[in-house]
């Protein structure tokens, strides 16, 4: 098993989550997991189409019913 | 009266715009900086792809502040908020009442392999002056190839640099009919961070013709012998010249308590008020804070504005408001957002390029005379204002 890693980007606008997701998946390796929770909204969409293109495993995407947006990515395509 | 000894450290715009405001109505403001110069970091890119000099856009600190301002040229090594001074790299104990700390963002070219070596080689329009000097000489001895620009990460000053290095460089070339192609890195799904710019980002790109971008790209390191990118999955760009966005960090000042900083150094504060921690008499403002806002001219000289009303005893508040211009040769928009409202859709237009020299003509007074200026930038604001443009765009 990999780690995991908590990426807290609630409450930062654009480009908060996905900027905070990127640094945290530089220090990532394959089999870690990143855990990201976000309010921006258009992060939802964001989140599926970049672990889409990067070659990642989205795991779970939910938002809550305050609007918490919490995304689970396995680290698949580092080199 | 306690707070008549106000302490600023840095010599960027916030700095300077808070030292001025301050120092006309009587405070006794001391402003510390390591450089005599102040530049005017956007012209940079001025530099490096027009091949403009340097000194058209510098200025000694001293000629820019009001008369009554001491200045120090010193770099502060320390800060204590607990005990209210700072200390310089030669030993100078400065007291103060207030201070607010305008230190801007420190740049990182170590934590990529190449990339240093890429910036001694090619210049960049991030750095120095110098080194866009650099870069508009390896643009122009550039006769056919690739020019790409690298975005390793996204807290960076001025988010749409990168957009304005590729379009400028296009123009370049494209200008002077060389058979050079640039090919903007980005690490977001989309050419800009935020989906519906990116469209008329993307839009724009493509009537270049000569401009590609690489989405989702995360850059992982550069082998500067076998002249490529290497992304984090192992796919590789080639280039002929290469400009890299450096990381950004906080300002490298030891401060007390440690925890007045996040992870990456930068100053954590109250997202409106910009007091620092639990501070009511330290304030950080533009690109050393945390806020969640963009690393940008405007946030700092807003900041500037709201700092010294609140040391006036008012309730003013920062709302994250930004207004960065994307420009081409002849065009721009401005991504304008705030805390609340993401970025306003725009259309580039002629107009828009006009405001920019505008702002840019107005840079070097505003910040002298901040005052007289502010019921034109108040204008400019209100007319602009995101809830109000909200759907309908710009």
């Amino acid at each position: 098993m990999g780690e995991k890693k908590l990426v807290d980007a609630r409450g930062m606008a654009c480009p908060g989550p996905i900027a905070k997701l990127t640094r945290a998946y530089r220090e990532a390796k394959n089999g870690d997991i990143i855990e990201v929770l976000a309010t921006d909204q258009g992060f939802v969409a964001d989140v599926k189409s970049w672990t889409e293109s990067t070659g990642n495993k989205l795991v779970e995407l939910k938002q809550d019913s305050s609007g918490v947006i919490r995304a689970v990515i396995e680290v698949t395509a580092k080199k | 009266m306690a707070e008549n000894r106000v302490l600023i450290i840095g010599g960027g715009s916030g700095g300077i715009i808070a030292a001025n405001l301050l120092a006309e109505e009587g405070k006794k403001v001391t402003l510390v900086t390591d450089s005599p110069v102040h530049f005017f970091q956007p012209a940079n890119l001025f530099i490096a792809f027009r091949g403009e000099p340097p000194e058209k856009y510098s200025r000694s600190v001293n000629s820019l502040l009001h008369q009554n301002v001491e200045l120090i040229l010193e770099k502060v090594t320390k800060l204590d908020l607990e005990n209210r001074f700072a200390i310089t790299e030669k030993n100078r104990k400065l007291d103060y009442d207030v201070v607010v700390v305008a230190a801007g963002a420190s740049l990182d070219y170590d934590s990529l392999p190449g990339m240093r070596e890429s910036l001694n080689r090619f210049g960049d329009y991030y750095s120095t002056p110098q080194s866009a000097v650099r870069l508009w000489e390896t643009i122009r001895g550039l006769k056919k190839g690739k020019f790409v620009i690298g975005v390793p990460d996204l807290i960076i000053k001025c988010p749409p640099a990168p957009h304005k290095g590729t379009f400028l460089s296009a123009s370049f070339f494209k200008k002077e009919k060389r058979d050079v192609s640039v090919e903007l890195l980005y690490p977001s799904p989309h050419a800009y961070t935020e989906a519906e710019l990116a469209r008329t980002i993307e839009k724009k790109m493509e009537e270049f013709g000569n401009i590609s971008v690489r989405t989702s790209f995360l850059i992982d390191s550069i082998d500067v012998e076998r002249k490529v990118v290497v992304g984090m999955n192992g796919e590789e760009v080639a280039y002929d010249a290469l400009a890299v966005i450096p990381f950004h960090k906080g300002p490298k000042i030891e401060i007390n308590p440690a925890d007045a900083r996040d992870e990456d150094g930068f100053i954590k504060v109250d997202k409106n008020k910009l007091s620092i921690s639990s501070y009511d008499d330290a304030y950080a403002i533009g690109d050393c804070t945390n806020a969640p806002t963009s690393k940008t001219g405007v946030a700092a000289h807003l900041g500037a504005f709201t700092v010294w009303r609140r040391i006036r005893g008012e309730n003013a508040v920062y709302t994250g408001r930004t207004n960065c211009p994307m420009i081409t040769d002849n065009e721009a928009i401005f991504v304008i957002s705030d805390y609340e409202n993401k970025p306003v859709g725009q259309r580039f237009s002629k107009l828009k390029r006009l405001m920019e020299d505008l702002f840019v003509s107005m840079y070097f007074p505003s910040l002298m005379h901040p005052r007289k200026f502010e019921p034109i930038f108040n204008a400019y604001f209100e007319a602009t204002e995101p809830s109000v443009l909200g759907e309908r765009g710009w």
